[in-house]
Formats: structure tokens, sequence, C-alpha cells
């Protein structure tokens, strides 16, 4: 399934750039992480709690950061396991400068596997879109910050 | 004494049923034994993938947690076996272990057991288990999976082929349809189907150290075939250290026939900690790892002349196997399918290519009709295109080339042994009759002018039942290399009570009613004193249990001929009481009396009691009055019918409303009419089913999208009209009862019927043919001009 | 899991004290604690309707219940609904017009059907197929369910 969304972000294009290249800001962000640790360069092991549905439990995986182009195009690839199945996801990700802010374009497909796979399919294009969002809102604050402070 | 009611051809209501309506039944989840331990699979959430790795360690952890084994721990013991390797599958059996070792062949495959104290715990530890997966590349598409560069999934099977099989005349076939008038060709997809009977699948084993032996519980249709193959080819043990037990069974389809890898994991398992293992499918697992059924893709091509004769049919169809190869798979879509797919017509020239292909998929075996509903729906949807293609009523092309009553018995030069006995007109116009369609056909054009959509749909069909001969399936390469006959034991206690014991395996058919009833019958007994026993290999003689509509044709002709003997050792020793010539012996309502003096007379239980007592017997008489009989039927039965169904067409939204459902079959001499419609019910409903709601869905990346009952779409109550059946009878010549068979003839008959229908409906639209299942969203597309019947 | 809870519950009349944890089922605590087979589990996602029980008189899936929810409730079963020789009037309906084949889906239709008839004793045929949208049978194409709550119905208004 291919899911794709738009969000425009109060903040400085450099500072979401900046932001989204950040393990630390990574951590905070993207929702449900309770632990990211680098292996590489733009590479970490990660730890995410996710409920999809009825579904609820721990991912663990990894998360990538490849074909990035600065400050405006970057894939991030996201690919856990938990008990009730799998799921990978390789977003693209697209910023462009508009006004004061930032509107990124998004566009994923995400693939499950396991119970998670025939329960969770019809769920996740919903719940893909919410956390997105809710990641992007948190990528936005932290930009807002860094701009700040750069002032 | 006037002669007593006869209990055949009565609607006598089941005997098996007040235990199961007070919840007194007993099924494999209700088996509690002491000590028992709970086993749950890990399963691989992959398609395709080498196993890397497995720890337990975590797992091992939780209080509770008594074992986790994996492939290797079982080791010891062989991959299942496939038992009909028709279609000369020779060098790439590729069957499933108990747990997969070292490769995940489909989302499902059980790759580690998790044993514990109670199932919460087993359930709780099976997340704990850490598997390390190297996911490959994943084909689930039996056409892709036969192209150039598809993945391999067994080294000895190129390009994915397990077998290459063949029925016909491919040259005379190929000249007819050159020479033809006319030719339609089409690609006809016969949708994955789970069978979902409503108890999952399981098993429960325990093992006497002392004395080396096992029982196991199981849900299986065919327990001594069970008892079989686990330990003469899983095991490698005798057969009498295993002893199986099905108890009731909530119903099985033919998912239900085949060795699992369950049985033999409960097994090792119980042999190994010493304690009784217990597993239990939940539904999940039943969708991803038992048995599916169908998923054909057909290139089809029909030939005939202008004036409605068929004249060539040829055949090229790709079925998908799955990852392994199941019990019985490669028989279903070539002995029971290609030889069939002539259908109730007399086609000069044919040909059937039938090619298996392993797809990282569960297994397809036989589901509810096996094959047939497969031939059935092909041949009922091209004689459909022909006639459209000819501007001819459906009816009048069915009624050209029917096999006519006279050529009975009748040969289809595909390999089958004759059809037994047959009259398809009358089925079609009683059919015809009952749903009024000139009526129909009248109000259908009427409706059109005002842009409703109504359509009308025929199935004529005829089928083979009674699944046995050892003259057919015997045969090297054609099926097990031996025939499935079926047993009984008929015997009478010294109080007269009747006890019959019999190889087939009731789940719901209710034969424990209806051969009570020919028992009654055929001894001249009082109904309520014959009990029916079956279901234990430890107690009843073998038989190779109940699915291809075999259980009355053979098993019930099985029991018939025990009867006769009981009868005549009977009437020999009342001659021998009654000081009379055998040949001056009438045998009458369970009575023996000398020809002309009825007061000299002999109860079934006087001589019962004669013959347990032993005293005085006549020379050489053995005591007791208790017969065994093998029957290896001659020939199978071919059942034929007509069904209608008429839909209504939502315009704006594409959605199909089933209005009436008349069918029309012919089931040969019927025992319980009561149980036959019931058999017929279910089976149009599975067969209604496909044309409407059903089919499993696999993605590209092999996840079964259609894992749940959620998304897998098995009908309820409201899709359904009260359906109007109705009969004719053509006894069969091949069984002294003249039976044919009635537990597949519903699904056989019915999906084309609905889509015939469907089609007929959309006729306005241009639309020729649609693919399977005609959901609203498909028709609608259809009425709108897009693709015509994507494949999912 | 080691905490468990309390619970006191009447099944099928008699009043049942018992510690529970509280994930477990009350279909579960129905079939393995009290041996109340009858209730069958036929999926895992709540559509199938054969563990369907009566919660406080109302026809509920006992799958999607935990036994600690039931705590001071009536709980029917199929067991406590008739016995073989005191038939329900829907057990009996079923049983004369072959309203089921292998049984398994039988006990949940029968309560479901039951609860029908307590609410509706003269349901139209399409009413009685929409009560049944939560119970799935393989085996009658439901022809002969539909029929015999008809005849259920049919004995309780005559």
């Amino acid at each position: 399934m291919q899911i794709d969304g738009e969000d425009l972000l109060d903040a400085p294009i450099d500072c979401v750039w900046q932001a989204l290249n950040d393990p630390a800001v990574l951590a905070r962000c993207v929702p449900g992480v309770t632990a990211l640790v680098p292996t590489g360069p733009d590479a970490y092991d990660a730890e995410i709690k996710l409920a999809i549905g009825p579904l609820k439990g721990t991912f663990k995986g990894t998360v990538r950061i490849t074909e990035q182009v600065p400050p405006e195009a970057m894939t991030l690839t996201v690919d856990g396991a938990a008990p009730m199945g799998g799921v990978n996801a390789a977003g693209r990700l697209a910023l462009e400068t508009q006004g004061t802010g930032t509107l990124v374009r998004w566009q994923a497909e995400p693939k499950l596997r396991g119970t998670l796979a025939t329960v969770g399919a019809r769920l996740i294009g919903p719940v893909s879109k919410q956390q997105t969002t809710a990641f992007l809102k948190a990528i936005e604050a932290e930009a807002r910050q860094l701009a700040s402070s750069r002032r | 004494m006037t002669t007593t009611t006869k209990m055949i051809g009565q609607a006598i209501k089941r005997r098996e049923d007040p235990k199961l309506i007070t919840g007194q039944g007993q099924f494999l989840d209700d088996v509690k034994l002491t000590g028992m331990l709970h086993a749950v699979v890990v399963r691989s959430p992959y398609a395709h993938a080498t196993i890397k790795g497995i720890d337990a360690s975590k797992a091992l952890a939780l209080p509770g947690v008594v074992a986790v084994f994996t492939g290797e721990d079982m080791s010891d013991i062989n991959p299942l076996p496939c038992a009909w390797a028709a279609g000369k599958v020779d060098n790439n059996l590729n069957t499933p272990r108990a747990l997969a070792v070292g490769k995940a062949m489909h989302v499902g495959d059980g790759v580690a057991l998790v044993v514990a104290e109670d199932r919460y715990i087993a359930r709780d530890a099976a997340d704990l288990v850490e598997v390390d997966y190297e996911p490959l590349a994943v084909v689930v598409d039996a056409k892709k999976a036969t192209e150039p560069g598809a993945p391999q999934l067994h080294e000895n099977a190129p390009s994915n082929i397990v077998m290459d099989w063949e029925c016909g005349d491919r040259e005379k076939t190929d000249a007819a349809i050159a020479a033809a008038e006319v030719t339609v060709r089409e690609q006809i997809v016969n949708q994955r189907l789970i069978p979902t009977p409503m108890e999952t699948r399981g098993s429960v084993a325990r093992y006497e150290p002392a004395t080396g032996e096992f029982t196991v519980w199981m849900t299986s249709q065919a327990p001594h075939v069970m008892r079989l193959l686990l330990a003469a080819f899983v095991f490698g043990i005798p057969e009498t250290s295993v002893r199986c037990i099905s108890p009731n069974i909530g119903g099985g389809f033919g998912q239900k026939i085949f060795v699992y890898a369950d049985m033999a994991f409960t097994m090792w398992a119980a042999r190994k900690l010493g304690r009784p293992v217990k597993f239990v499918e939940d539904r999940a697992e039943n969708y991803q790892s038992s048995t599916h059924g169908r998923d054909h893709i057909t290139d089809v091509e029909i030939a005939g002349t202008r004036d409605g004769r068929i004249t060539g049919l040829r055949i090229d169809t790709l079925a998908n196997l799955g990852g392994y190869l199941s019990t019985i798979a490669p028989g279903i879509p070539t002995t029971l399918y290609g030889r069939i797919t002539t259908g109730v017509y007399k086609i000069p020239a044919a040909h059937c290519r039938v090619r298996g292909v392993y797809t990282n998929t569960a297994m397809v075996d036989a589901y509810r009709g096996a094959g047939r509903p497969e031939a059935s729906y092909l041949i009922e949807r091209m004689v459909d295109r022909f006639a459209a293609e000819i501007g001819m009523d459906p009816a009048e092309v069915r009624r050209r080339n029917f096999i006519p009553p006279e050529d009975f018995p009748y040969s289809n030069g595909m390999g089958l042994l004759p059809y037994d006995s047959g009259n398809y007109g009358p089925a079609l116009d009683r059919a015809l009759q009952i749903v009024g369609y000139d009526a129909l056909r009248a109000e259908q054009a009427e409706a059109r002018k005002q842009g409703r959509y109504l359509g009308i749909g025929l199935s004529s069909y005829v089928e083979i039942c009674g699944v046995a001969p050892s003259a057919w399936i015997g045969l090297p390469g054609e099926g097990w290399g031996a025939g499935l006959w079926e047993s009984a034991n008929v015997r009478v206690h010294l109080t007269g009570k009747v006890v019959v014991t019999t190889g087939s395996l009731p789940h719901g058919q209710g034969l424990e009613t209806t051969f009570a009833q020919i028992v009654a019958d055929e001894l001249g007994v009082p109904y309520d004193d014959v009990v029916v026993e079956w279901g234990d290999t430890s107690g009843t003689p073998f038989g190779f249990g109940t699915y291809g509509s075999r259980s009355l044709a053979v098993g019930g002709t099985a029991i018939v001929k025990t009867v006769a003997k009981v009868r005549e050792k009977a009437k020999l020793l009342a001659a021998h009481m009654l000081e009379a010539r055998v040949e001056d012996i009438v045998w009458e309502d369970g009575k023996a009396f000398v020809k002309g003096s009825p007061d000299q007379v002999k109860t079934l239980g006087d001589i019962a009691l004669q013959a347990a007592v032993a005293y005085s017997l006549p020379e050489g008489m053995e005591p007791s009055l208790d017969e065994t009989t093998y029957y290896d039927p001659p020939n199978c039965t071919f059942p034929f019918g007509t069904h209608v169904a008429v839909v209504d067409i939502d315009a704006d939204t594409g959605a199909v409303s089933l209005r009436r459902y008349v069918a029309v079959d012919d089931v040969g001499t019927v025992i319980n009419p009561l149980i036959v419609d019931g058999q017929l019910h279910g089976g149009i409903a599975q067969g209604v089913a496909q044309a409407l709601t059903e089919g499993a869905i696999y993605d590209d990346d092999g996840q079964l999208v259609t894992g749940s009952l959620l998304e897998y779409a098995v009908p309820k109550a409201s899709l359904f009209p009260q359906f109007e059946t109705d009969r004719t009878v053509t006894r069969s010549p091949v069984n002294p009862l003249g039976v044919k068979g009635a537990g597949e003839a519903g699904t056989i008959a019915s999906a084309q019927a609905v889509m015939n229908a469907v089609i007929d409906a959309l006729q306005p639209f241009g639309v020729k043919h649609l693919q399977m299942p005609a959901t609203s969203e498909r028709v609608w597309n259809a009425m709108h001009g897009g693709t015509r019947g994507a494949r999912s | 899991m080691t905490t468990t809870m309390a619970i006191k519950v009447t099944v099928n009349g008699e009043t049942r004290v018992a510690d529970v944890e509280p994930r477990t089922l009350l279909v579960h605590w129905l079939r393995e604690d009290l041996a109340l087979t009858g209730t069958h589990i036929g999926c895992d996602t709540s559509q199938c309707g054969a563990c369907v029980v009566h919660v406080d008189g109302r026809a509920v899936k006992s799958c999607t219940m935990f036994a600690a929810q039931a705590d001071g409730c009536a709980v029917t079963t199929i067991e406590g609904l008739g016995a073989a020789d005191a038939l329900h009037a829907v057990q009996d309906g079923f049983w004369e017009e072959h309203g089921l084949q292998c049984g398994f889906c039988t006990p949940g239709m029968i309560m479901t059907a039951a609860e029908l008839l307590a609410r509706n004793p003269d349901p139209s045929e399409a009413e009685i197929r929409h009560a049944l949208e939560g119970n799935l049978c393989r085996c009658t194409g439901y022809h002969n369910i539909v029929r015999a709550i008809q005849h259920a119905a049919k004995g309780a208004t005559a």
C-alpha cells in the first residue's frame, strides 16, 4: 500500500534538515522510540513501542537514512520485528521552502508481515499517517528551537 | 406380522444430534489428559527465508515453559509423506517436516515449538523465541513462478514445476479446433479458497514409555490412513504402536484429510517429554498453515459449430500447489480434475494439460469437490461463452450436447472409468420448469429496458463420487498405487442388538443415522437396535475414511455386503435350529421361518444367542454372528443435475444479490432425504461463496492478506435465499443400493450457476467473462468498462 | 502473571467462585476451569460466534469478554439451556429441522437464536438471518438453521 501526505512545518528548511539528521532528535521525535543507538553513518538500532489497532508491541529493528540530497530529500527506512510480526517502511521525504516555513512531502510504502499483515493491513494506512504527522510535528518543534537558538 | 416400514428413503431426524445440541459433543479441544502440556508453534512471518538461528533462552526462562524444540531437534523423524503422487511426480516430492529445517517456505511455516504447562504461558513464551531470518525472494503466483528469473523454491524442481501431466487426445483436439466454425478462448481463474471448517485442526498425543505405544487424538477425516502414514512413513515404527482417534469433528471439507506437522510434533514431543501434549490451531494458524483449495489459472479454448455442437475442448492449467506438497495434492488437479473436464457433454475431441507449481504459499490440496468444481466451473463457463458467441440460448446448447441416456456407461476419452448412469435432460427440464425459465427471460428483457439487471445462470454438472476403485486410482502414476477400499464389520450381540463398525469417518454427514437406516432394512431389525461405531483405529477395521463423497457408495456398500453375510449365516443356523433345509428358510423382518410355516420362527436374537453360546452349532460353523467386508468397488459413481441461479445486480453499486437458487440433483437412491438436502444446501453455499465473496489473497511478499475471518469473507446467513431443491433418481448400477453420493455435488454445481447468472446480467455491458469472486467492486468496474476481472 | 482476581459468577444457576488471571477470557474459564466444553472456540477475531453464551440474558461472544468482567453476572451456557430429556424449543427446532451437521457452531447458534426469540418471539426470515450475522456456519448454508428457528418460534407462539 502506498501512502503519502504533506505537512507544512513552521521552521526554516536547514533547521528541519539538521533536526532530521540528529540521532538525539530522532530518538525524541520518532513516536514510541525507547532506544536509538547509532551503528554507523546514518544507521541506528532502534526499539519502538507501537500499537496498530488491537496489536501492541515493542519492535526491535533498524533505522537507516539514505539517498540524502541536503537539504531537500532523504529516505528514512524503518525495519522492525515484534512477536506479532514485522514492519518495513521506506519513507521518502522531500523538503521545500515555503514562505518562512518548510513544506514536507512524504511518501511511504509500509509492508507488514506475520499476524500484523493479516490483522493490521487495513489499519496500517491511518496509523502510518498519524505517526508521520506526529513525527513531523515533533521535528517542527525541534527545528524551531534550533532556529531560535541560532538567532 | 406385516413388513415394517422401510427405513430407506425416510426423512428421519439424526441420532447424532441430541449430544451436539446440548453441548455434550467431544471435540478435539475438549480432550484433557492428566499431566497434559500445551504446545504453541513459532511461525515464520516471511514467505521465503533462510533460518539462520533460533534463540530460545528467554522463552525457556519463563516459568511454566517445559521445552522449546526446533526442526533440527526432530531430525530423527522423516518428512510427512505425499501419498498420492499422481501425474507422475517422481523426483521432486518436497513435503513438509514436523518443523521447518533451514528454510521457511511460506508465511506460517512452523519454525519452533514451545511446550508449556498451560496455553497462555506457551503463547507468551512463543513471543520470546528469537528467530534470525534472512529473507529470500518470493513468488506466490503460479504463472510467475514458471517464468524465467523466478525464485527457485526447491533445487529438484526446475521452474518450480511439480509435474507436467496430460490426458485426452492432443492431436485430435488441435485438429478439431483448427477446423472449427467457431472457437472461443478464455483465461479462467479458479481462485484460491480456504476451506474454513468451523473447528480448527489439532492433535493431542500421549506416549506410554512402558509399551512404546502412542495414542493420538486428531481432527482427522481418515484416522486409519493417518496411523499408517505416521507410523510407517514418519516415525518408522509398526502401525500397531499407534492408535489414532477422531472424536467429533467440527467440519472438514477436505482440509482434515491430510497428515499434518502437528500430528508428528505432538507425538515426538510427548515421547521426548513423557507427558501428553496438546496442540490446537488458532484461526490465523489454520489460515496460514493448513491446506487451501483450488487456485488454478487456465487457458481454455472451446470449438463448435454455428448450430451449437461442441467439437473440441483444449485446456492448459497451472495449478498452484503451495510451498510443499500436501498428502494428496498432485491427485487433485490431475485425476480428479483433468479427467472430468468434458462434463456432461459428448465432446469428440478434448485434451487437458496440467502443470502443478510450487509457490511460497500454504499447501493446496482437496477442498470440497477437489478438482471437480474446477472442472465443472471451467466447462460450464465455456459452454455459456460458446452459447453467447453463436447467439443461442444456453439451455439449448446444453441440451444439444448432453451425453444421451443410451450412451451409458459412457467413456469420455479422458482416461476415466466410464460414467455409470445418467439422464441429463430431465434434470435440466425440471430445473427450468421450477425456476420459470421462460418467464424469467421475459422479465429480464423487460428489466433491461428499465435499466435493471437480472441474470439467469445455468449449471449442468456431473461429478465423480466414491473415489475408491483400485481399477482406477490403483494404477501406478495415477493414484496411491492402491485402491481406497472401505471396510465394515457387523456383529449381532446375543441380545439381538446390532453393532456396525465402519472405516468411514462421519463429521457432519449423518452417517450414523444413514448407516443405521440401511442396516435396519437389510437385516429387518428395528432402527433403534442398530448402533454405528467409528473413529478409533483400535476397534474399527482399517478404512480409508470420509472424503470424495465416498462414504455411502463405498462404506455403505461394504455394510450392505456384510449384512448379507450375517443374514446368510443366520439363515444357516436357523435352518439347523428349526431342523429345516436352508433353501426352505425365509428371512423377513429380522426373523427366519420355514416356508409355509410362519409359526416355526427364530428371531435374530434367538439366532444370535445360539451363535454366541455356540452349543449345538451346525458342523463346521464358527460361533458368533460377526462378519467383516473389505469392499473395492468396480467403478465410481457419477451424480449429476442442473442448478439455476437468479441474480439481481444493483446498477449503482455493482452489488450482486442472489434472488433464487434452484437445484435439481440426481444422486441416485436417497436413503435419508433430510440429510441429502442438508448436504446439498451446505455444498451450494460453499460454491455460491466462491462466486460472490471468498478468495484467499497473498500480496507480492507472500503475506496472507486474508489471514483472518475479518478479511476472508466466509458468507453469513444474509447472503442466501432459501434454496429450492428437487431431484430426479437414476440408480447407479455400480452398487446394490443404487446410490451415487451427495457430499460435494452442491459445491461442484454452484459457483458457475452464480457466475453464469452474473455474467448473463452484465451482457448489456458487453461483459463476456468475469473472474470470481464477483464482488461489487469488480462488477461495477466491469459495468463501467474497467479492467475486466483483474486477478485480485 | 502473578496477580489474580476473585470473581463470583452464577453459571447455569450455580454460584461459582474463582481466582482468575485478569486476562483469562470468559470462554477459557468456562471451558478449562468449569469443564463446560459445549461452548466452542472457532476463531480469534470474534467473528464466528461459536462461543456465544448468555450473560444476564444477553447473547455475548464469550471470547470477547474477560472472566473478570462476568463477576456478579449470571451466565448461561448451552449446557444450562436445556437437557437431552428437556430440550429448549430452539434445541428441539435444530433437531427437528436438521439445523446442524458437524455441530461445532451449533451451541453458539442456539444461544443466539434463543436470545432472538426471547426478544422477538415471531421473527421474519429476514430478521432471523440478520440476527445470525455474528454466527458462522460452514455446513448448512443456513437454510435449515433458519427453518429450525422458525420451527422453535412456531412452537413458542402456538
